[in-house]
């Protein structure tokens, strides 16, 4: 079950912040993705030096907590996708084509030359197709 | 709608996803667009140079849209790191998708440590444009660069970008050169790397 997105800008402003569950608490969640993006400076600052993991958009699992699980994505502008999930046996496979279609709604977001880089995304059929994708998300993994 | 019926209509265009689509826009209707473009700052500013500085404000906010749409459509998701990478993905890529065909050459200056060229013998944009006599350099080639600006500064690699004629023997029309200076940091960041 996918609990929060978030979508942070290159120097670590949020730009776009949804959850998906009423239960837990929203601060929580925002913690824990700020949190996060120290993990993913690390990964990006200090990279072990093995050839193909230097430029690699997908960063895999950030850092498991109690009961979630944050995975991570850099895009080619230093965005960062943060994707926290209550699942325990998600499939490396299932998270990275949920960031290639995550990365697909964003480009769409982002051409829309109303909107203005660095501030935060207000566009209704990105959060709707946003949704979308958690929804088929959670349907493909259980499948 | 007349005709057969679409797998899928869109009620709105701006809801159509970016697909690859056909790639083709009509070239005057381009020329038309940006002659208007040019007008319209004319009628704003003052100076060239402000004029010079609008061309590139606008092709700034192109090329930061570009680089994301690229990287996503093209490349596979792979992050270009270093100099010459990014260069080369300007200089062919970009190139390529927004005017059909790979840029004339790449050069790197030789003065200068952190200066590059790309040279074009016509820019698409100042193919229907004449420069009167009394606005001196002034170059619409400005679009472009700004374009370039806004690719490099989004991937992280700052740069101060103009463009200039460079007359040559034996042409009626001068060639459009891109001029890339890049900051410092990026200079340091390269040495360290490697």
């Amino acid at each position: 079950m996918i609990v929060c997105v978030a979508v942070v800008g290159h120097q670590n402003n949020p730009l776009y912040i949804q959850s998906f569950t009423e239960a837990d608490d929203a601060l929580k969640l925002h913690h824990i993705v700020h949190c996060s993006l120290d993990v993913v400076d690390e990964r990006v600052n200090n990279p072990k030096k093995s050839g193909p993991t230097l430029n690699e958009t997908f960063l895999g699992l950030l850092y498991p907590t109690e009961n979630y699980k944050v995975y991570g994505y850099l895009t080619n502008t230093k965005v960062k996708f943060i994707l926290v999930t209550t699942d325990l046996d998600v499939r490396d496979v299932d998270v990275r084509n949920f960031f290639r279609r995550f990365h697909a709604a964003y480009v769409d977001a982002v051409s829309n030359p109303f909107h203005v880089p660095g501030k935060k995304i207000t566009s209704r059929t990105f959060a709707e197709r946003v949704s979308n994708i958690v929804k088929s998300f959670g349907l493909s993994s259980t499948g | 709608m007349i005709g057969a019926s679409k797998i899928k209509q869109y009620s709105n265009v701006l809801e159509k996803p970016l697909s690859k689509g056909k790639q083709e826009v009509s070239l005057s209707a381009f020329a038309f667009l940006f002659s208007e473009l040019v007008q319209y700052n004319q009628t704003q500013v003052d100076n060239i140079a402000e004029l010079e500085r609008r061309l590139e404000d606008a092709g700034y906010a192109v090329g930061a849209r570009c680089l994301e749409l690229l990287c996503h459509r093209e490349k596979g998701n792979r992050r270009e790191t270093r100099l010459l990478g990014i260069l080369s993905f300007v200089h062919s890529t970009v190139w390529k998708v927004l005017f059909g065909k790979v840029a004339d050459s790449l050069e790197k200056g030789t003065e200068h440590e952190d200066e590059y060229m790309i040279s074009e013998k016509e820019l698409l944009v100042n193919r229907f444009i004449s420069i009167p006599k009394d606005m001196g350099t002034f170059n619409c080639g400005a679009f472009v660069a700004g374009i370039v600006r806004g690719v490099l500064d989004s991937a992280g690699f700052p740069a101060v970008v103009t463009a200039h004629f460079v007359p040559m023997e034996g042409q009626q029309r001068p060639r459009t050169t891109i001029l890339i200076k890049f900051a410092e940091e990026v200079l340091r960041r390269e040495a360290r790397l490697g």
